[in-house]
């Protein structure tokens, strides 16, 4: 390791100990090795990249993603997609456990974000699941661990991080579609660990049976929230729309049923929700800023060549190439948050992977479902801690009920790392395989 | 020192919130001009990336004045209080450097280079160092926040927390 590297890894550990912001560590600490390296301009060369790093169209989609879940959240568009969930799934045994991960599974898609898929539907759904007799902690866990499949089935804001930080190896709308089996498998993985727990317990289970025509009705109420996604997706894949005007289009499209039709949204708290758009944007921006910067770095003294070297040393064997990057990511994804995981470790790992022949989209898939399931365990868990404070509980009491949850999560990412036609045949039959 | 910070924030919020609202429309209008006047206008999609830079700095003082930015807590949350404000201090102060030297300081010579390079922006026929005039201005106003945070910690200090 050359010295300018020691510095920023050292920097960038310490910085990262103390809490000091993580787009800030990055900085930082690419400050410091550039300064080590002597002969460049450190201050103008780490502005300039920072102010090139977010210089881009196709960045765009995430802070109208971002606005359009936030009108979603706060519009009614939950209920109406729980109502539609309770007529497919709501008259098994654990039927509202399933309603709650399908739910999840269809808003975290429309909404991209799995922190709104956590309040919005948990806030409604655990405290209607502890009334018919499940256990609080159970459903807590249920819905900490369904919100995460809203990150891998699209539109979802992460992967256009991700298309990103391969340098546009990937297109968006090839890392979309690669999400979409995957997603649906985590989704089903969680549905049956859920149903066996409820059947073990006896938790509910003949809820009443709706009568054809409510079904009709129910399902009705819940196309104009579903239509989004189709208008979204089909959109970006018949080439109508980049995904920033589908971005863009997203927006009006959640600002028309949340604010006119379903009128749960009113005009004056729109500029709260402009504000919390542009602040979140804003932390994420700052991430993708100043990781540019660090990788300009990395890149620039060859770091990813001298860790695809040292790797290759260890194994050319594909099978445990995979398992050590997913129990590297796996150990990663509990410490630091979604977007800088992806920001740093993707340039990084991608070449080795790449060497030994795995397909982009692939290792992209497998980066977002090992980090998902780092978002549900302490100690650094969005999910995990959103679900505590809205269900009442404590972390120490959630572990218990959620660790078959993760025994789902950990088994379909094994299956998706050994079968990668389950990420890359939906990509391939729509062509968008190069 | 409570005033100045309600001030500073009132006023990025408006600006943040009228930038974003803005960008919408304006990326609306480029899919309207695209898909139902059928001649995509030429200027939307240069000012829609020129606003995101300015939403993305300045919203990052905002977020630093909420502690929106992400962090990891799980080791500083286990000092006592008094070493745990003492880490904060450290926090403010290095944000506050880094935005100093290098978004104000560099930032400024940046914008002073591309002026002098005369780099005009292809649609919109803007100086691109106005653009990139977003780094000092927003690294000012980080550096504001972070002086505040860091007045902030030394009052608590002062005042003898968790004696």
């Amino acid at each position: 390791m050359s010295f300018p590297i020691l510095v920023l890894v050292v920097s960038f550990v310490v910085l990262l100990v103390l809490n000091v912001p993580v787009a800030f560590c990055m900085g930082i600490a690419t400050v410091l090795s550039i300064i080590t390296m002597g002969d460049l301009p450190a201050f103008v060369a780490v502005a300039h990249k920072i102010a090139t790093g977010i210089d881009s169209f196709a960045l765009l989609a995430i802070p109208f993603f971002i606005l359009s879940g936030l009108l979603m959240g706060h519009g009614g568009i939950a209920r109406r997609l729980i109502d539609f969930a309770n007529v497919l799934v709501g008259r098994f045994r654990g039927g509202l456990a399933l309603v709650n991960i399908l739910t999840c599974m269809l808003f975290g898609s429309i909404s991209g974000s799995s922190a709104a898929a956590v309040s919005s539907v948990g806030g409604f759904m655990i405290p209607l699941m502890n009334k018919r007799g499940y256990e609080n902690n159970f459903n807590t866990a249920v819905t900490i661990t369904a919100a995460t499949t809203g990150l891998l089935i699209p539109p979802s804001n992460i992967m256009i991080v991700y298309s990103l930080a391969t340098g546009g190896i990937v297109s968006i709308a090839a890392i979309f579609m690669a999400g979409v089996v995957p997603g649906i498998l985590v989704g089903l993985g969680l549905m049956i660990v859920a149903a066996v727990i409820s059947i073990r317990n006896q938790y509910g289970g003949s809820e009443k049976t709706v009568s054809g025509s409510q079904a009709f009705m129910t399902f009705l109420r819940a196309i104009p929230s579903l239509l989004l996604v189709i208008i979204v997706l089909g959109g970006i894949l018949f080439g109508v729309f980049t995904a920033t005007e589908a971005s863009a289009v997203a927006v009006l499209y959640s600002f028309i049923l949340a604010v006119p039709v379903y009128k749960e949204v009113k005009i004056r708290d729109l500029p709260d929700i402009l504000l919390q758009c542009g602040v979140t944007t804003s932390v994420v921006f700052l991430l993708i800023a100043t990781s540019m910067a660090m990788s300009w770095v990395l890149a620039a003294e060859n770091v990813p060549q001298d860790i695809s070297r040292g790797l290759l040393a260890l194994t050319e064997n594909k099978v445990a190439l995979l398992l050590m990057i997913n129990t590297l990511l796996l150990i990663v994804g509990t410490f630091i948050d979604m977007t800088p995981a992806v920001l740093v470790f993707t340039p990084i790992f991608l070449p080795v992977l790449t060497g030994v022949g795995i397909h982009p989209l692939h290792f992209g898939i497998i980066m977002i479902m090992n980090l998902c399931i780092g978002l549900c365990t302490p100690p650094v868990g969005t999910c995990l801690f959103l679900g505590c404070g809205i269900a009442n509980t404590t972390v120490t009491k959630i572990i218990p009920r959620i660790l078959p949850f993760f025994i789902a999560m950990i088994v379909t990412l094994i299956i998706c790392s050994y079968i990668p036609a389950l990420s890359l045949w939906l990509p391939d039959v729509l062509g968008l395989l190069k | 020192m409570g005033k100045l910070k309600r001030i500073l924030d009132k006023t990025l919020e408006v600006l943040l919130m009228v930038s974003v609202a803005v960008l919408v429309v304006d990326v609306l209008w480029q899919v309207f001009t695209r898909f139902v006047i059928g001649n995509p206008s030429s200027w939307t999609e240069e000012l829609a990336t020129f606003l995101l830079i300015w939403v993305s700095l300045l919203g990052a003082a905002v977020a630093l004045g909420r502690g929106a930015h992400l962090g990891i807590d799980y080791f500083t949350h286990k000092l006592p209080e008094r070493c745990r404000i003492q880490t904060e201090l450290f926090v403010f102060a290095v944000v506050s450097i880094f935005s100093l030297l290098v978004m104000v300081v560099g930032g400024t010579r940046l914008v002073m280079l591309t002026l002098a390079l005369e780099q005009i922006s292809v649609a919109l026929h803007i100086p691109m160092g106005y653009v990139y005039l977003a780094i000092p201005i927003s690294g000012a106003f980080l550096v504001l926040y972070g002086v505040i945070g860091l007045m902030e910690r030394f009052t608590q200090l002062k005042k003898g927390v968790a004696l």
